[in-house]
């Protein structure tokens, strides 16, 4: 017959008390949780780029909408925070807006869209063209944790890999890719190297967000609660795009191309759709940073190596187009 | 500062709301109670407190209700409660015996002690849609008796009908771990392959119906599954709930559950140690869901002897879970236009003439 340890067992005040921590509000995260993504988050913030597993509550969104970011926010704020949301650098659209009104209903923390004012900053996609500071914390919704995930299924064989710093199937990806494509062809998601020792998925932001994370002044989480786990790029550790020494990381860039808003070129456009085959239009996905640079509240240069990146591109594409002439 | 612009989300949203609760709560049809819903629906409430993994038959009732009869949504909702609850105890085992059935099949006996007890199933019922006209159908409904899902009552066990006994020593493999762990608790930490079989146990317990269906014949299908699979015995019944007592420390019966509970057997007769013996496989759901359970019993017997790779052990654990999987589809909904951007931008490099044919 199986015991059960002592520590099971207990009155049930007790046990509840015990467990589920102090509740001042009616919640929809409990103390002992928050407690739980904590550990693991400073577990994250001690070895940069490994995967911390935690248990990972049901939260009320649905998995893959954010559970992870929503357990590590609202672990992670306070009254006095000010929280910024944003979904594609846009901070209304529909996932922000939900995950927004969820946790300040829930927590006292106030509402805010400017990057720099804000001390938690909630994202899906994106990390915010205004670079981060210190003392600001970016969590990052994380829909697949494994990098590796491509290259082999097995989740012991993924383990093993990044225990053992075993990335030679990942290097020969890169390398097939360019045989047979000429070109690297990970888009969003691309994978890079954590201080040195663990590959990493940066989560779905484009090429252009990737230089930001390196030597960053902020705490950047990235946690996905459907695979319950997280890992965290602490302040001022270097990541670095996995490529290789004769083939330069290139960033998303399309020449010729400015917000229709704000006028910029050095942030990160997307197209919009022209009506009944019009030329499409380009706006900036940091709606926050776009309106800064209509009223001239936003540095006129910021992006720094994003946009160096781009016009390292845009001398390829210019010698691709004198070479075929 | 700068708030106003995303008023336009939030105001979207609220509106998308009030339209989707119009769908629910408009129209002329009468207010649906919670009654009707445990009374007249119970394999639906059955199948989302399984999937939620919380006995609360009024709770899936309201969550059925609120999600407008989709399951896997009610599973969600249910399951999101249930993560607000603390957890007051950890109840102890219950054996086998415990279990009173109220149905009770043996297909691997043709009259085993205790007898074929068939209970209320539709079973060997023709599988005719009932076109009796509405007035009729009412006439000949039998009396109301009291609803089944109203909580299980706390009674003996039925000793007239014991559990069918396991099949006679020398043809069972032993399954037994001497280690006897106690047992993962996968709402706590996640289960991942390499975890002990009552976490396995338990994240079928809570998978989606439909997806451990259809993973059990996906994989019983499979040329080295061939060995035919015999259920010793499939129970629905009523189950104790024990806790020990805070004072005494003795067990006190403090709730009871309804549940269904397979265990299947299949020969390996491949040549290995075990090869001339059974394999055994368990599986116990909340509620009336006798697929659930049987398939669970499969999977359990199959993941054990999927000795040399832990594929099938990793997509029962990470595969089957409702809210993981439909949460998962669920986020294609979300905007995807930055990561499409970034995917433009690869294909169209893909097309630009390649730097070095010039050469």
């Amino acid at each position: 017959m199986n015991t059960l340890s002592p520590t099971r067992t207990g009155t049930g005040a007790s046990r509840a008390g015990a467990l589920a921590g102090p509740d001042p509000r009616p919640g929809i995260f409990d103390e002992l949780s928050k407690r739980e993504l904590r550990r693991a988050m400073l577990s994250g913030i001690a070895i940069p780029g490994y995967q911390v597993p935690y248990g990972s509550r049901e939260m009320p969104v649905a998995r893959g909408w954010g559970s992870g970011g929503l357990q590590a926010t609202l672990s992670l704020v306070c009254d006095e925070d000010q929280l910024k949301v944003i979904d594609q650098g846009e901070d209304a659209g529909v996932n922000a807006s939900n995950l927004r009104r969820l946790i300040t209903e829930h927590t006292g923390a106030g509402e805010e869209t400017d990057t720099r004012a804000a001390d938690i900053i909630q994202s899906r996609h994106r990390i915010p063209e205004q670079p981060l500071t210190d003392g600001q914390i970016l969590v990052l919704q994380v829909p697949n944790a494994e990098p590796l995930f491509r290259i082999v299924q097995e989740m012991d064989e993924q383990r093993r890999m990044h225990a053992e710093a075993d990335y030679a199937k990942m290097w020969v990806w890169l390398y097939e890719d360019i045989v047979h494509n000429g070109l690297i062809t990970a888009a969003a998601g691309y994978p890079v190297l954590v201080e040195g020792r663990y590959v990493m998925t940066p989560s779905p932001i484009p090429r252009w967000d990737v230089p930001k994370m390196n030597d960053s002044d902020a705490i950047t989480i990235l946690s996905a609660g459907r695979e319950k786990r997280l890992f965290a790029v602490p302040p001022h550790t270097r990541v670095v795009p996995l490529t290789f020494d004769d083939r330069p990381f290139e960033v998303e860039y399309t020449p010729g191309t400015a917000c229709r808003l704000c006028g910029s070129d050095d942030t990160y456009l997307v197209e919009e759709p022209g009506e009944n085959g019009a030329p499409g239009t380009w706006s900036c996905s940091d709606t926050d940073f776009c309106t800064r640079r209509r009223t001239g509240d936003a540095p006129a240069d910021v992006a720094g190596q994003p946009v160096e990146l781009a016009r390292a591109a845009l001398r390829r594409a210019t010698r691709e187009q004198e070479e075929t002439s | 500062m700068g708030y106003s612009g995303v008023r336009g989300g939030q105001e979207a949203i609220a509106a998308a709301e009030r339209l989707a609760r119009r769908d629910r709560l408009g129209g002329t049809s009468r207010w649906l109670e919670l009654d009707q819903v445990t009374g007249r629906l119970g394999l639906a409430v059955d199948r989302v407190m399984g999937e939620a993994g919380l006995w609360a038959p009024e709770l899936a009732a309201r969550a059925i209700r609120q999600s407008r009869g989709d399951l896997l949504e009610a599973a969600q909702l249910l399951r999101a409660h249930r993560s607000t609850l603390p957890r007051l105890a950890y109840s102890s085992p219950v054996p086998a015996v415990a279990l009173r059935p109220v149905r009770r099949i043996a297909p691997a006996y043709r009259n085993p002690p205790g007898g074929q007890v068939l209970g209320a199933t539709d079973d060997y019922t023709p599988r005719i849609l009932d076109l009796t006209d509405e007035d009729t159908a009412r006439a000949t409904a039998p009396p109301p008796r009291r609803p089944a899902t109203a909580g299980a009552p706390v009674v003996a066990p039925d000793p007239t009908v014991p559990p069918v006994g396991l099949p006679p020593a020398g043809l069972l493999a032993d399954r037994r771990d001497p280690a006897d762990p106690d047992p993962f608790d996968i709402t706590r930490a996640p289960a991942r392959p390499g975890v002990p079989r009552s976490a396995r146990l338990t994240a079928m317990a809570r998978a989606e119906t439909g997806s451990l269906t259809h993973l059990w014949y996906l994989v019983t299908q499979a040329p080295r599954n061939a060995q035919p699979e015999i259920p010793l015995e499939l129970r629905r019944g009523h189950l104790p709930l024990r806790i020990e007592h805070p004072f005494t420390g003795s067990p006190v019966t403090v709730a009871g559950v309804r549940v269904s509970e397979a265990r299947t057997v299949r020969p390996d007769a491949r040549p290995h140690p075990d090869g001339s013996r059974f394999d055994i496989g368990y599986g116990l759901c909340l509620g009336d869901n006798e697929a659930k359970a049987l398939a669970m019993a499969g999977l359990d017997l199959l993941v054990h002897r999927d000795k040399t790779t832990n594929r099938l052990e990793q997509r029962v654990l990470t595969a089957l879970d409702g809210p993981e999987l439909a949460g998962y589809l669920e986020h294609l909904k979300l905007p995807h236009y930055v990561d499409f951007r970034s995917i433009v931008d690869r294909l169209r490099a893909l097309q630009a003439p390649d730097p070095e044919e010039g050469l």
